[in-house]
C-alpha cells in the first residue's frame, strides 16, 4: 500500500466504516510509515476536538439563506472578474504613444547618449560578427604574427631538444653525427621559409613549408628522444 | 739447441709478450666485429601485415609465393635483441623497443619475404628500405633521418614513403580512390607510372624543380612553379609529393 491511498482510508478508519481486511493492511502501513502515522494522530486530533465540543457552536439561523447570500457575493464577483479580463487591451506602442512625455533636459540628453551607445555597440557586434572583410593586417604586423607563432613552437621544440641532449651520450658517435647533419637540414628549411615569410608574409607556400620545417623537426626530436 | 735455452734466448723471451699480446687483440676483436645472424619463418594467411621498427640499418621487402614470412636479419652487435611478435595475421618486429636499456646495438640489417599481398609499415631511424612486388592494402616507408626509399612494383591503396636526406624513388600504379604521399626534405623524388595513371595532384618544391613530363596538362595551377595543383585523367587517387630542396619528377612507365 502506498501513502496516498492510505491517508484516503484513514478517514473511513477513523469513522470505522473501513473493513477488516482493508484495516489490517493500513495499519501494517502505519506502523511502518511515520507520515501517515503522523496524519492519522491530526485527523484523529480533529475529530476528538469536533466530538468533544459538539454542540457549543450552534448553526446560525436560517443557514439556508446565510448560505444563499454568501453564493450569491462569489458568483458577482467572479463576473466581475470575467467582464475586466475580457476588455481590449492597449498595444505597447499605442501605450507608449499616447501617453504624454513630460522630459526634463537632462532626462532627454541621457536618453540621446544610451540611443548613441546602442547604435555604436551593435555596429561593432555586427561588423565584427558579419563583416565579410577580414581586418587589414599590415605587413609588419602579419610577420610579427608569424614570428610569434614559430617562438611558440620553439618553446615545445627546446623542451624535446632538452630531452634530447639528456640521451645524446648514449648514442654511437655515427648515429650523433646523422642526427645533428639532419636537424641542420631541416633547420635549414625553417629559415629559408622564415625569411620568406618576413619578406612576403601573405606566401602561403613559404607558410606551409615553415609548418612542415617546424612538425619535422618536433617528430624527428621525439622520436630521438627515446633513444 | 735444447728448448730450455730456446726459451731463455733473449729475442724469444722479447717476443713472447707481443706474441701474446696479439692472439688476444685478434680473439677479442674478431668478438667484437662477430655478426649475429637470425632467420626465423611464420606461416601466415595471404594478407598479412608486417610491422617493422628498427633504429639503424637496412631493410629489404620482398615478396614471394609462399604463405609465410621469412625474416633474416643481421646484427653487427651481440648485445642486439631481436623477439618478433606474431599475432593473427600480423607480425610485429620493434628494435627500440626490445633493445631499451641495452645501449647501443648498432645497425640491425633485415630482409623479410612475404606474401604478395601483404602490408608494410616500415621505420627507422637511419637506412635504407626497399620494397618491392608488393600488392597489398598499404605501404608504409618511414625513414626519420637519411636513408634512401625504394618502392619497386608497388600497387596498394596507400602508399607513404618520407625521409629527412636521401632520395625517394615510387614504380607502381596509383589504384582508384588510393592516397599516396611522398616527402624529402633533401632528396630527388621521382615516380614512376603507368600513362594511363589518373590522379589529382599536389607537388610543392621552393626548390623549384618539379618535371610532371607527359602528365602535364593545362589544367595545372601552378603559383611561380613552387607548387602544381591539378587532376590527371579523372583524378580519382590523391597524390601529395613535397620537397624542399630537390628534384621531384614525374616518369612514365
Amino acid at each position: 500500500m502506498n501513502c496516498e491511498k492510505c491517508q484516503e482510508l484513514i478517514h473511513d478508519l477513523l469513522d470505522g466504516t473501513l473493513s477488516r481486511a482493508d484495516e489490517f493492511t493500513l495499519n501494517t502501513h502505519l506502523n511502518e510509515c511515520l507520515d501517515c502515522q503522523s496524519v492519522r494522530q491530526d485527523l484523529s486530533a480533529i475529530l476528538g476536538f469536533c466530538r468533544s465540543h459538539r454542540g457549543e457552536y450552534e448553526t446560525p439561523p436560517n443557514a439556508q439563506a446565510l448560505w444563499l447570500r454568501i453564493r450569491n457575493v462569489v458568483e458577482a464577483e467572479a463576473a466581475n472578474v470575467k467582464v475586466k479580463s475580457k476588455a481590449p487591451r492597449k498595444s505597447f506602442l499605442a501605450d507608449l504613444f499616447g501617453r504624454s512625455w513630460e522630459l526634463s533636459l537632462p532626462q532627454l540628453a541621457s536618453f540621446a547618449v544610451a540611443i548613441m551607445l546602442l547604435v555604436s555597440i551593435v555596429t561593432v557586434v555586427g561588423i565584427r560578427r558579419f563583416g565579410n572583410n577580414p581586418p587589414i593586417e599590415q605587413p609588419q604586423q602579419q610577420a610579427s604574427n608569424i614570428n610569434e607563432r614559430v617562438f611558440h613552437r620553439q618553446q615545445v621544440i627546446n623542451y624535446w631538444k632538452q630531452r634530447v641532449e639528456l640521451n645524446k651520450a648514449r648514442w654511437s658517435p655515427e648515429m650523433r653525427d646523422t642526427f645533428d647533419r639532419n636537424l641542420q637540414v631541416i633547420d635549414a628549411a625553417v629559415t629559408q621559409s622564415l625569411n620568406e615569410l618576413n619578406r612576403n608574409p601573405h606566401d602561403d607556400i613559404s607558410e606551409q613549408m615553415l609548418n612542415e620545417s617546424l612538425n619535422d623537426k618536433l617528430a624527428l626530436l621525439k622520436e630521438f628522444s627515446d633513444l | 739447441m735444447k728448448a730450455t735455452s730456446l726459451f731463455r734466448s733473449t729475442s724469444v723471451r722479447r717476443s713472447l709478450p707481443f706474441a701474446v699480446a696479439t692472439v688476444i687483440a685478434v680473439c677479442f676483436s674478431s668478438a667484437g666485429f662477430a655478426q649475429q645472424h637470425l632467420s626465423k619463418r611464420y606461416q601466415t594467411g595471404k594478407n598479412v601485415r608486417i610491422e617493422l621498427r628498427n633504429i639503424s640499418g637496412t631493410i629489404v621487402v620482398e615478396s614471394w609465393n609462399k604463405d609465410e614470412i621469412r625474416l633474416s636479419a643481421t646484427m653487427e652487435s651481440p648485445n642486439a635483441h631481436i623477439v618478433p611478435k606474431q599475432m593473427d595475421e600480423s607480425l610485429i618486429v620493434d628494435v627500440m623497443n626490445d633493445n631499451r636499456g641495452r645501449g647501443d646495438v648498432g645497425d640491425v640489417n633485415f630482409k623479410l619475404q612475404v606474401p604478395v599481398s601483404s602490408s608494410v609499415d616500415l621505420e627507422t631511424r637511419r637506412g635504407q628500405i626497399s620494397v618491392s612486388n608488393i600488392r597489398g592494402s598499404s605501404v608504409r616507408a618511414h625513414v626519420s633521418t637519411e636513408g634512401d626509399i625504394e618502392l619497386t612494383n608497388i600497387t596498394a591503396g596507400q602508399v607513404v614513403a618520407q625521409n629527412t636526406i636521401g632520395n625517394i624513388f615510387f614504380d607502381g600504379e596509383f589504384s582508384t580512390g588510393g592516397t599516396y604521399e611522398f616527402k624529402s626534405t633533401k632528396g630527388d623524388i621521382t615516380i614512376r607510372i603507368p600513362g594511363n595513371s589518373a590522379f589529382r595532384l599536389v607537388a610543392a618544391s621552393p626548390a623549384r624543380k618539379i618535371a610532371l613530363g607527359e602528365f602535364w596538362n593545362n589544367g595545372f595551377k601552378t603559383q611561380d612553379g613552387r607548387r602544381y595543383v591539378g587532376d590527371v585523367g579523372d583524378g580519382r587517387s590523391s597524390v601529395s609529393v613535397t620537397n624542399f630542396s630537390g628534384q621531384i619528377t614525374f616518369l612514365r612507365k
